[in-house]
């Protein structure tokens, strides 16, 4: 039981910019914990805030949504609308009591295996600290 | 408030030919109780009321008129329905309108100036509530009740609802026909329950909406009561795919009020209806409140003000604060 925790993150990464910065990371063989869940969405704009919850709900220690950099979307104003949403969705977690250290945003591009490496790495480092995640988290029932 | 008056102007507004009918408040059945009146005839005008008691946010019966199928050959009935509004009401329909929820032709409001509102819960609590109707007016920092033959006289700050100790738009924001003089806005008090919730440790935060988010019944009360959860498909009621599962535990419940909460972020204009109507008294003003204190001190933007305005969700200005991503 000396193991250290190992913290589930699920990963939302833009299609065009964070999944490709991802995929750079891998085939430049940078090394980066490999706690991370990543799904691919067409947009950071298309992630609902409810997928968050559903995330945490389903045992996830920690929430990292990337998309590209403001103005470089693909469709134009997407990562704008997700900055402000996702951004509430933050102080609404922290005021009913989740760490903020397990929910993360963050712009990659798809230049920047490296940076994807350090927001990996901070992320998964956070949710580490912040310990499992027990809060709200659905419990199975065992008949 | 002059109630004749009030009542004249009714009688009025409803005999016009472009007004469907007119909603404004009634007696309710028995003591502090007050029904929403729906007036179709100049004479029923007469039943109408303006008093502390009157806390129902009407602009809540605007998008839960039930649209029937029209008939083949017949035109749908493009008159107006005519509102009574508070100042928080006036706020919930300004919203609606720049959300194109409603249309600007098909409303016609009454504005009625609010010194504010009593908390009928809180009221009942000091005051108990007997079978026979009571009368409340308003009387400088007094309310007067009248009740059974006596008059009492209940210190204002005693019994006004939370969402009018913090009002800052009494008047109402928008209105086709005033009634009485403007009162002035006086917030007697700082937000300090949200401030109590925030200053918690995390951990206090949490078993704090634990205890609260495990209480509830998810009676949908919340949703159903608040003048701007209309949309006719609502996540929470939808099957395919389950936003959120329909079993009442806490986990569920969290994700359902995070989910109602997120869904007023920059449109709740603190009317308290939410809060008002909860079965299991969870303080869902507190979340709200919350969240329209950050978009208004983050993003500079406060719902139901600007006719002219943006929904705050469906917009964004390339200088929207960031430092919280990575």
């Amino acid at each position: 039981m000396s193991q250290q925790f190992e913290p589930n993150i699920v990963a939302f990464l833009c299609n065009w910019c964070s999944y490709a910065g991802a995929d750079l990371a891998g085939t430049s063989r940078v090394r980066y914990p490999a706690n991370l869940q990543a799904i691919r969405v067409m947009c950071s704009g298309r992630v609902n805030p409810l997928y968050v919850m559903n995330a945490l709900q389903q045992g996830a220690d920690g929430v990292l949504i990337s998309g590209c950099h403001p103005g470089d979307c693909h469709y134009m104003e997407g990562n704008f609308h997700a900055r402000r949403r996702l951004g509430m969705l933050k102080e609404l977690l922290e005021f009913v009591g989740v760490d903020p250290r397990r929910f993360h945003m963050s712009w990659v591009s798809a230049s920047e295996g490296h940076k994807w490496k350090e927001v990996v790495e901070k992320t998964v480092e956070d949710a580490r600290a912040a310990g499992p995640f027990e809060g709200f988290r659905r419990r199975r029932i065992d008949w | 408030m002059d109630l004749d008056k009030l009542r004249k102007t009714a009688a009025e507004v409803v005999s016009r030919d472009d007004v469907k009918y007119l909603i404004g408040w009634r007696p309710g059945s028995y003591g502090y109780r007050v029904a929403p009146g729906f007036v179709e005839e100049a004479s029923a005008a007469e039943t109408l009321i303006f008093s502390p008691l009157c806390t129902i946010n009407l602009a809540t019966y605007l998008t839960l008129t039930e649209k029937l199928p029209l008939p083949r050959g017949s035109a749908p009935d493009q008159r107006k329905v005519a509102l009574m509004v508070k100042g928080c009401d006036s706020r919930a329909v300004l919203q609606l309108l720049v959300e194109k929820g409603i249309r600007r032709d098909q409303v016609l409001l009454i504005g009625c100036p609010c010194p504010g509102v009593v908390d009928t819960a809180l009221l009942s609590l000091k005051y108990p509530e007997t079978e026979s109707p009571a009368d409340l007016k308003w009387n400088g920092d007094h309310f007067l009740l009248r009740q059974d033959g006596q008059e009492t006289a209940i210190p204002r700050l005693s019994v006004l609802a939370e969402k009018c100790r913090l009002c800052r738009y009494p008047n109402p924001v928008i209105s086709d026909i005033t009634l009485g003089e403007p009162v002035e806005a006086q917030l007697t008090a700082e937000d300090s329950a949200v401030a109590e919730v925030e200053a918690m440790e995390l951990g206090a935060r949490a078993a704090y909406w634990e205890e609260w988010f495990s209480r509830c019944l998810r009676c949908y009360a919340c949703r159903n009561s608040c003048p701007l959860c209309y949309c006719r498909d609502c996540v929470l009621d939808r099957l395919n795919p389950t936003w959120v599962n329909r079993a009442v535990n806490f986990s569920e419940n969290t994700a359902f009020h995070v989910a109602r909460a997120f869904h007023l972020v920059g449109r709740c204009i603190e009317c308290g209806e939410c809060e008002r109507v909860c079965p299991a008294n969870i303080p869902l003003g507190r979340l709200n409140r919350k969240l329209a204190r950050e978009v208004r001190e983050q993003y500079g933007h406060e719902p139901g003000i600007d006719p002219d305005g943006k929904p705050f969700q469906a917009g964004f200005k390339p200088d929207d604060p960031e430092e919280f991503i990575l």
